[in-house]
């Protein structure tokens, strides 16, 4: 049996699975409260993240432009940095963070975005808004390196370098980078650090992306971490980075700067890695297990007990997404009996290969298996259609939704964007209520199909 | 001059003269905003670039092509399956899009060597499909790619194959309109007159400025051919691209979007002679006059049969759209479009469902489209040109509209003040055009006004005296209250399949024989 | 009723109707407002309009809806006697290349290119 580690052969891209760096930059500016960005680029750089972000989530998110145009492409475009700034800063009187995120375009024609934000520090910051607290940081997502994932985990590093403060006292928190993750998550997170009598720091608090219709009108959906939360992560007892990619780099920031204890990974989906979080948070904080927690492990253990050995065992199954979230899904999958034979990561990064979850499963898989590293939809589609794989079941996001359309493939979507089912950034896909959801998600679509295929339906009618 | 200055917007000179209010007495000489200008930095636009306006609005909806862009995957990720353009071809332009997957070593070296191997991997993964459109983007443009070299070298290599490039880089003008105009005028530069067309019929059009949202260019093609009228291209919906590269055979170019298309009717008409007619597929009394302007172009059979649609199609679905508009009367809507639905819907939209629209936006449109929707809608209308957020929720807080007509985005920030949202760039359930989807148009609109779960956002249940002798309300308990059920006629309410595109696909018609023209090539 | 009255009527309709005047720029609207308006004010005039060419046909089409739409909406242009048909329609060819073209604001329409 073998597992390789590769990268897709074919120059281009057929049906990608990833968007670029300024996506992920944007995704993490959301989550803190009193944060516009400005990406400095073309306006469609914004207006079709901000879309995504819409699509996915059913809600607006405000993310400005510097309106790159001809002439600041030839004579270049700090100049608009500039006047974004003053426009947003007057518009918007909460505006207390302005990360500058830069694009392919504004990338390659060279702006110093350091010095513009030198210069308006000096300047406008230091005279119109003398009184008022503003933070101006550079990101740089060039849309040629990576992908959103190290967008998003560029992002979280700049945030965490501009704001990390050491004081005198340790604030007693843990910081828990979460990584690209949906309201859904963070609320589960927080469920379990509630349960350990854990005090975090989340980066980012995103539970408020899923906001309520209020009879007064005043609800707005965006993050909640403020600019304090981000100055104590340097005073914390201890920093988790749940995703090794998305996040992993601002947590070691941390360690080597702040001498914060670090863990990062694993990403806690499934029961184990919940089983490991745990213990890392008890690890660093000193605090122990609570019988709870016991008993709601025990539930989700009995939940998928009744469905492990009957329905996953010997599936196959194909998982596109980003690279955290794809591996943790795989583990996942193999608790549950099943084979997930292909594994697609959307982008190129040295470590995906060197990676010790990829390697242990290399070692043990009993089944032949692909990880495909800069990945596109087609290697799965092409492989489905052409090349005579067979899979039970598809776990990705909305994009490849005609994979599992056009060849009568079971699928649950998870991941980002999803976009073709109701509520999904509402559930948990971590911690032990996100390995329930997850599995009965699964067993759920397996059974439709099995009605719609009339494959021994009768099965689910006799117990 | 009556412009509108918005609170939030005040520190602005810049945006001073783009809003306007059409006062008593007003017209376009003394009531036009400014138009199709730079973005004031950092006002949160809802425009985007001009590359998703050659790529996305208007190169795509082609659905026999592989569209590749130039440059990292984002542009190609961010534009993919947001907009319904179907086709009948199992919707390939929505299933495949293409990416070169610029990287770090490209910008530095040149991408022109993995452009040409990115291109040959495409077609030989889709060996059905010999036509291409290749997009530059941002980073390809700035880098200076020649893609247009490598597109022939690429047309020699692979005979049977052809390549469209557009170099519309997204910073390429103020925003979509930038690409729309780029497209246009490369297409009629490079494709237009390199096929000839088989023709079937004496009547022969080009319907151009639709791109098939839901349907609608489907709905239209088969009232022409109804008609007896060949359609030998569509501009862009539903189009395929060896068709439009026989654009210059039509007799006449029938034209909707005129702010993203008009630009090819006037070059075939400066260059071919093939007259420009601007036509309105919305609306009973507009569309049923532009089918007959269509028909009368042709002669009397066609305009008999014109007549004949048109009777049997009014028939059938006015008892239905009137059932809506007299619940939709005094309703107030803002028609905030990207562009051409501001003056296709103006004045229709009051005329024959009763609403009232108390504003109207285009994110791109130029001066000339809002002459035509400032013209069109009536005294008291707020015009807005390239809106930015808080100035839509500063209109919206004014003019308490019922429901906006916009898109998915800024639906999500109506949503939270209680107003609900109609989706006009791709619909909710249309297609909208034709008659019967005008009646679904007016049913959708009914549906967002009169939603029982909007009705119950405004409740505060800490605070207020609500109903609780009932457990549910219907729409009709909303907008007809205390009308007895007998009355209320809902038989009227719309009766139409929810699937009216599907079943046109595959029809049958009878064409009125080609004369054989003298200048032909055959 | 008076004659600037009557013009004022027909213009509403147009502005409100139509979408032939409204072509992309200067040039285009002349060779509009000539063709279309000026076909209109033939018929009305019970004369015959020359549609032998293409370009003519079409702006035939839109006169000929125009000219209908006139008679059906606005009973009273059916009692009107030639002389002031003409009149009437010069005054709304005036008013129409006004609103269009030369108190325009649109500052697109002298862009010497589509």
């Amino acid at each position: 049996m073998s597992c390789e580690i590769k990268s897709k052969k074919r120059a281009g891209i057929i049906n990608p699975m990833v968007t670029c760096q300024p996506a992920g930059a944007q995704y993490a500016s959301i989550g803190i409260e009193d944060c516009t960005a400005i990406v400095h680029g073309g306006q469609g750089c914004v207006m079709f993240v901000r879309l995504l972000f819409s699509q996915h989530l059913n809600e607006n998110f405000d993310i400005a432009s510097s309106s790159l145009h001809e002439d600041a492409a030839v004579l270049g475009a700090v100049h608009r940095v500039e006047g974004a700034v003053d426009v947003l800063l007057e518009r918007y009187p909460h505006v207390k963070v302005v990360p500058i995120i830069t694009t392919c375009s504004t990338e390659i024609i060279g702006d110093d975005v350091e010095g513009v934000i030198r210069k308006l520090k000096k300047g406008l910051l230091a005279t119109k808004y003398a009184d008022r607290e503003v933070h101006l940081l550079p990101v740089h997502t060039p849309s040629f390196k990576g992908s959103q994932t190290s967008g998003y985990d560029a992002a979280v590093t700049a945030f965490v370098k501009h704001f990390a403060t050491k004081t005198d006292e340790c604030n007693g928190k843990l910081n828990l980078i979460t990584g690209w993750v949906d309201p859904g998550d963070v609320a589960e997170l927080k469920h379990l650090l509630k349960m350990m009598d854990v005090d975090a720091t989340v980066l980012f608090e995103i539970e408020n992306f899923d906001s309520p219709l209020m009879p007064d009108k005043s609800a707005v959906s965006h993050g909640t971490t403020t600019i304090e939360d981000m100055q104590g992560t340097a005073n914390a007892i201890g920093t988790i980075a749940l995703n090794k990619y998305e996040g992993g780099k601002a947590a070691e920031y941390l360690r080597d700067k702040f001498e914060i204890p670090t863990i990062i990974g694993p990403t806690p989906i499934g029961i184990r890695n919940t089983d490991t979080f745990l213990k890392n948070v008890s690890k660093l904080t000193g605090k122990p297990i609570p019988e709870s927690l016991v008993r709601e492990r025990g539930k989700a253990i009995d939940a998928l007990q009744d469905l492990a050995h009957m329905f996953f065992a010997d599936k196959k199954v194909a998982i596109y997404g980003h690279p955290d979230l794809a591996i943790g899904l795989a583990e996942f999958c193999l608790d549950l009996s099943m084979k997930p034979v292909l594994l697609l990561i959307g982008d190129e990064n040295p470590n995906y290969a060197k990676d010790p979850r990829l390697l242990a499963i290399k070692e043990h898989a009993e089944f032949d298996m692909e990880v495909i590293t800069n990945a596109d939809l087609w290697e799965l589609e092409d492989r489905i259609k052409n090349k005579g794989l067979e899979v039970d079941l598809i776990l990705g996001h909305s994009k490849g939704r005609y994979i599992p359309v056009d060849n009568n493939i079971p699928m649950v979507r998870v991941g980002f964007p999803v976009y073709d089912r109701a509520g999904y950034y509402r559930h948990p896909k971590v911690g032990y209520n996100g390995a329930v959801w997850l599995a009965e998600e699964m067993a759920n679509v397996l059974f439709t199909d099995m009605e719609y295929k009339k494959d021994r339906e009768w099965i689910l009618a006799m117990w | 001059m009556p412009y509108h200055t918005f609170e939030c917007s005040k520190m602005l000179p810049d945006r001073e003269k783009h809003a306007v209010i059409k006062g008593p007495g007003e017209d376009i000489t003394s009531a036009l905003p400014l138009g199709n200008l730079n973005t004031v930095p950092g006002t949160i636009t809802e425009r985007g670039c001009a590359y998703c306006g050659a790529k996305h609005v208007i190169g795509t909806p082609m659905k026999d092509v592989i569209h590749m862009s130039h440059g990292p995957m984002g542009c190609t990720y961010d534009t993919w399956q947001t907009k319904r353009y179907i086709s009948d071809n199992d919707n390939y332009q929505l299933k495949y899009t293409f990416a070169t997957d610029m990287k770090e070593k490209h910008v530095v070296f040149g991408a022109e060597k993995m452009l040409k191997q990115n291109i040959h991997e495409a077609f030989d993964a889709f060996p059905n499909i010999n036509r291409m459109t290749l997009y530059q983007t941002c980073a390809s443009a700035l880098i200076g790619d020649d893609m247009d070299a490598i597109a022939k070298q690429v047309m020699k290599e692979r005979p049977g194959v052809d390549i469209f490039v557009c170099n519309a880089p997204g910073f390429g003008g103020t925003s979509q309109t930038g690409g729309h105009h780029k497209i246009n005028i490369a297409w009629i530069n490079n494709k237009v007159g390199t096929v000839e067309p088989v023709i079937k019929s004496k009547y022969t059009i080009n319907y151009v400025g639709d791109y098939n949202i839901q349907g609608d260019c489907e709905i239209m093609t088969d009232f022409f051919n109804r008609m007896g009228i060949q359609v030998i291209s569509m501009f862009t919906g539903n189009g395929s691209y060896d068709d439009l590269r026989a654009m210059h055979r039509a007799d006449l170019n029938v034209l909707e979007c005129a702010r993203s298309a008009e630009y090819i009717c006037n070059e075939l008409r400066v260059r071919y002679g093939t007259p420009r007619l601007d036509i309105d597929g919305f609306g009973f009394d507009l569309l049923a006059e532009s089918l007959m302007k269509v028909a009368m172009f042709f002669g009397d059979d066609c305009v008999e049969k014109a007549k004949a649609i048109i009777d049997e199609e009014v028939a059938r679905w006015k008892p239905e759209l009137d059932w809506y508009a007299k619940r939709l009367k005094g309703k107030k809507i803002c028609l905030w479009p990207g562009g051409s639905k501001l003056w296709h819907w103006a004045h229709v939209i009051e005329e024959e469902m009763g609403v009232k629209v108390v504003s109207v936006y285009s994110k791109f449109g130029h001066q000339g489209d809002f002459e035509k929707g400032i013209a069109r809608c009536s005294e008291g209308a707020l015009a807005i040109d390239d809106p930015n957020e808080l100035e839509a929720l500063e209109a919206m807080k004014m003019l308490k509209p019922d429901c906006i007509l916009t898109g998915m985005r800024p639906g999500e920030v109506a949503k939270k003040i209680g107003i609900p949202y109609l989706n006009i760039h791709a619909y909710h359930n249309g297609p909208y055009k034709g008659f019967e989807g005008w009646v679904r148009l007016a049913r959708d609109l009914y549906n967002a006004i009169y939603s029982p779960v909007m009705n119950l956002a405004a409740i505060d249940i800490s605070k207020d005296d609500f109903d609780t002798d009932t457990g549910f309300k219907t729409r009709t308990m909303l907008s007809d209250p205390g009308v007895p059920r007998e009355e209320l006629h809902t038989e009227n309410m719309y009766t139409g399949k929810m699937d009216i595109v599907t079943p046109l696909r595959g029809k049958k018609y009878d064409f009125p024989a080609p004369e054989p023209k003298a200048d032909a090539v055959v | 009723m008076e004659m600037k009255e009557r013009i004022a009527i027909l213009e509403n309709y147009i502005m409100q109707r139509c979408l032939w005047q409204f072509h992309s720029r200067a040039w285009d609207r002349e060779n509009q407002n000539n063709g279309i308006l000026g076909i209109t004010k033939t018929m009305l005039l019970g004369e015959q309009p020359d549609i032998s060419t293409p370009e003519l046909k079409c702006y035939w089409v839109d006169a000929k809806c125009l000219a209908d739409g006139f008679k059906t909406k606005f009973p009273w242009v059916n009692e009107m006697g030639k002389e002031d048909i003409a009149v009437m329609m010069d005054g709304l060819k005036e008013r129409i290349d006004y609103v269009t073209i030369h108190g325009s604001l649109n500052e697109e329409l002298t862009v010497k290119l589509y």
